[in-house]
């Protein structure tokens, strides 16, 4: 090939680069490795790692263990999908293209919403883009200018997206706070009134449904948005947003249609009213015609994006997770509207047995057992969390989640989560483990 | 043909799930909870959904189905290896939160991926967790924005970016609150220094540039213009979309820079799956490492209990930044592209240089065989090159603005024409600064076989009357599509029959 274009070397392809700048030494890394070895290494590096259902596993608190049907695996490791770029020929990308106008519309139901993108990057990018959305939106007529509340129980982690996403717009974000018994104070929620947005988690944090979200909309008005973040699944059985007057929906998509994956790829879900279309984040896809007038996918308001609207994009979003957002889709066809409630049905009852036995254990209480609860809740121990969850995982038991990480001044608080990959006997195992350790500590206080 | 929703058969449920573990009359929840509706979702059984996405597969083309030459997008081979060993529970199966000892094995791999980039870019410390090319460009930037805060240097205010960098660099950075500054480029997309000089001064915070440029050009000028912006103060950020062209080459450590970020799924093969995912570490020079979002991986050896769980007699563990910026993403980035990346890796080990020497042989052949085959065929007047330059790097650039001037053929017209030649088509119209720009990228993963028959055939398809190629594509799913239409006639989600 070089002797093709009239060169005697390799180097002559790299004449240009001065040789100020070249590499003057081989790369200090390991030699090169076949297929087999590369394999058979990450075999032997992977294997270390305590695989969830390795053991009993009662850790959520935000992502869930769930079931993904083999077809979705089957399905989504087709070439035409998984090696393909973003659709920028339409002609060629009517399969994708379609899947996630399809995957818009699964989504648009689920919420209550008419309006959804084909994904962002998590919940989490998702939660801090619709802040800066409905400061777009509605700064102009706010009289708490640059201004959003947000639930004071949002996850540190959570809360420091949306602070690195806030600050550059220079956006004020202020807290909303809750009742002892974990439910929103609507109060608080009436100090939001004129400014740009409110930001609600439906189950909250620490797992409790909270009937009161319904509320906000007629407190804080048409001027200042909605914003409430989902666990899909629970919208089984719970209210979607949209019909007690969200604004933008956000959220995990991870429980549909995806692994956890240690954290990613995994998918944030978008959705808005139509008040939010021509300001919101992230791709879209339309339906059109061709020009024999055959129906037809393209993307379409791409004038808010960075490679037509540069620095005055929307986002800066680009990449996305089309393909985890497919594997949701995948999930959802397959489910249907019957099977969706079947499956969070199987995720509160596992949640509601637990709470049931684990509200007879003695020396341990449910400082929020009043409330419904999807998934999760939270424990009250007679000792320190840290220890509880390495006395049972010395016992093979992923106990749950140390929420002195969110929350330091609750250091013996635990919590818990059931998933419908979570049967009865692991329940009792819990419950017989946490008890015979509860007692433990009062014989020792 | 249907889409989704036109399914709604008797079957319910495409697979069985299990009993809940308490009857469903056991739920109750008040009026102001409970759902009413269930969404509108269809009702497919097994083979009704495998059918409809297989249906879809096929109307959709990817690196599988042909040739993707797409500039910028680096469409090479994903290996199938990679997708198994992305599936072994050890990763599928993990959970961000899990204690350190459970996944000692997920840390080494996130410590040797954070070593091999920092050794091929010349940067001290690599972070893994931004989640897109984009996204680590808004962490770098922050980064550097807190760099200033610190040392009370507030009136740096501004980002400049070249007017043929990718819409992203402004568009991050605006995002961090920065007001951008655009330098025009010369004539062949290489950077302008006389303006880069005019606007450098003490207002300057960061120039984000890439090089090679989005032309496929190396900047021969890349140490002069780091030495400007260092000059004023300011920081040079590398935007890494062509890292391909250089590995083992040059480093952006070597061409002055503080800060880069890497398209793992461009340069290391993470599938990009018709939109994303994708991975976007960054590294930069040890006065930002405090800044970085954590955790990181550090290495060390094991103490105590620890020696049962550590990987060949090394302990890791996560550790935070003094000066941490906080997070870019709430878990710890794309895990699961990121193993992909490290077995991509893997096969090359000390050699990434051969790869990158490959990509750019590849671009320059074709480059070479294009013209060749348009000049046999008689077409060579229609199209020239983007710029002129004795070579190119990992992709090249052409202009068919002599064709749309003799014959009245756009590259939107040669695209299509391409595309019933059975090719993706290049890049096109990007960057602005070449008129009727077509950006070529073959990758190190295509045989000389197959960049000869794509020059043969695009020498075929200049030879094409206008009529027939405005008409084109003929042999796709769909003909050309009205994205005018589209956006006027807003249909964004399956209309209901009552809607």
């Amino acid at each position: 090939m070089l002797s093709a274009m009239g060169m005697s070397s390799m180097e002559e392809l790299f004449a240009d680069i001065p040789a100020e700048v070249r590499m003057t030494e081989a790369l200090p890394l390991p030699p090169p490795q076949s297929e087999e070895e590369i394999l058979a290494d990450a075999r032997r590096l992977l294997g270390t790692n305590v695989a969830l259902g390795e053991r009993v596993s009662f850790l959520g608190a935000g992502l869930y263990r769930n079931y993904v049907p083999a077809a979705v695996f089957q399905l989504v490791t087709r070439g035409e999908f998984l090696t393909a770029y973003t659709p920028y020929q339409p002609e060629v990308s009517q399969g994708m293209l379609q899947a996630m106008w399809e995957f818009q519309t699964l989504i648009s139901e689920l919420v209550g919403l008419p309006v959804a993108n084909l994904s962002l990057y998590d919940g989490s990018t998702a939660a801090a883009e619709a802040l800066t959305c409905c400061v777009r939106v509605h700064n102009r007529k706010a009289t708490q200018k640059d201004t959003v509340y947000v639930s004071e129980l949002t996850p540190p982690d959570r809360l420091s997206v949306m602070n690195n996403y806030c600050q550059g717009a220079e956006i004020n974000i202020k807290f909303l706070r809750h009742h002892p018994d974990g439910t929103l104070d609507l109060d608080s929620v009436a100090e939001a009134a004129g400014s740009c947005g409110v930001y609600v988690e439906q189950p909250n944090p620490l797992g409790i449904l909270d009937g009161g979200l319904s509320q906000i909309k007629s407190i804080i008005g048409e001027t200042t948005a909605l914003i409430v973040a989902v666990q899909p699944v629970s919208l089984g059985l719970v209210e979607a947003p949209g019909h007690f007057g969200a604004d933008i929906v956000v959220g995990e998509g991870q429980p549909l249609g995806s692994p956890i994956t240690g954290g990613g790829p995994i998918y944030g879900i978008f959705a808005c009213s139509k008040a939010y279309l021509r300001l919101m984040p992230g791709r879209i896809t339309g339906r059109s015609l061709d020009v024999d007038g055959k129906v037809a996918y393209c993307l379409t308001l791409s004038t808010r994006e960075q490679h037509i609207r540069r620095h005055r994009a929307t986002s800066n979003i680009c990449t996305n997770e089309t393909l985890i957002a497919l594997m949701g889709a995948m999930h959802m066809s397959l489910l249907g509207p019957e099977g969706l409630r079947s499956l969070a049905v199987r995720n509160m009852t596992a949640c509601l047995l637990a709470k049931q036995k684990l509200s007879q254990v003695e020396h341990i209480s449910l400082p929020h057992s009043t409330s419904h609860h999807f998934n999760e809740f939270v424990i009250e121990l007679p000792g320190s969390s840290e220890d509880c969850l390495a006395h049972l995982d010395a016992l093979g038991i992923i106990g749950g989640f140390d929420l002195s990480a969110w929350y330091p001044e609750r250091k013996n608080w635990l919590l818990a989560t059931f998933t419908d990959q979570t049967n009865e006997k692991q329940i009792e195992m819990l419950v017989s483990h946490l008890a015979a350790w509860a007692s433990s500590q009062e014989v020792n206080a | 043909m249907s889409n989704l929703f036109e399914f709604n058969g008797a079957e319910g449920q495409g697979y069985s799930q299990p009993a809940p573990v308490l009857p469903e009359s056991s739920i109750v929840l008040p009026d102001c909870l409970a759902r009413k509706a269930l969404p509108r979702w269809p009702r497919l059984s097994e083979p009704e959904m495998v059918r409809h996405y297989t249906w879809l597969s096929k109307r959709n083309f990817g690196i599988d189905t042909g040739f993707y030459p797409l500039g910028s997008c680096t469409m090479k081979h994903n290996p199938r290896v990679n997708e198994v060993i992305a599936q072994i529970p050890g990763i599928a199966d993990i959970h961000p939160h899990q204690p350190e000892h459970h996944i000692q094995g997920l840390l080494a791999i996130f410590y040797e991926m954070q070593y091999m980039l920092e050794i091929c870019s010349g940067m001290d410390q690599v972070t893994l967790q931004p989640v897109a090319g984009a996204q680590g460009e808004f962490t770098a930037v922050r980064c550097v924005q807190e760099y200033f805060r610190l040392r009370g240097e507030t009136q740096r205010t501004k980002v400049i970016v070249p007017d043929s960098a990718h819409g992203t660099n402004p568009a991050s950075a605006a995002m961090c609150g920065f007001e951008i500054v655009e330098i025009p480029s010369k004539a062949d997309g290489r950077i302008n220094l006389e303006a880069l000089r005019a606007v450098a001064d003490e207002t300057t915070a960061v120039m984000m540039i890439t090089n090679p440029n989005t032309l496929g050009l190396f900047e021969p000028d890349i140490l002069e213009a780091s030495a400007i912006v260092h000059g004023v103060g300011g920081q040079m950020y590398y935007d890494g979309a062509n890292f391909n062209a250089i590995l083992g080459i040059t480093s952006p450590g070597l061409m002055g820079f503080d800060a880069v970020h890497f398209n793992l799924h461009k340069t290391f093969s993470q599938p990009h799956g018709g939109g994303g995912p994708g991975s976007g570490p960054i590294g930069v020079k040890s006065h930002l490492a405090e800044f970085l979002p954590g955790p990181l991986v550090a290495q060390r050896a094991p103490v105590g209990d620890e020696s049962s769980t550590a990987i060949d007699n090394m302990w890791y563990n996560w550790y935070q930044p003094k000066n941490t910026i906080g997070k870019v993403q709430q878990w710890h980035g794309n895990a699961g592209a990121i193993i992909r990346c490290w077995a991509y890796y893997r096969r090359y080990g000390r050699g990434l240089k051969t790869m990158s020497e490959h990509a750019v042989l590849n671009a320059n052949y074709l480059r070479h065989a294009i013209h060749k085959a348009t000049k046999a065929a008689g077409v060579d007047s229609m199209v020239c090159d983007g710029a002129e330059a004795v070579v190119a790097k990992h992709e090249f650039t052409l202009s068919l603005a002599p064709a749309l001037e003799m014959h009245g053929i756009s590259a939107m017209d040669v695209a299509k024409g391409l595309l019933d030649k059975g090719y993706m088509a290049p890049t096109v119209y990007f960057p602005l600064v070449v008129p009727e720009c077509m950006m070529v990228e073959p990758t190190e993963t295509e045989s000389k076989e197959t960049l000869d028959e794509f020059a043969t055939h695009f020498a075929e398809v200049l030879q094409v009357d206008a009529e027939t190629l405005h008409a084109a594509p003929i042999t796709t799913p769909v003909r050309r599509v009205d994205e005018v239409y589209a956006a006027r006639n807003l249909c964004l989600r399956h209309p209901y029959d009552d809607e």
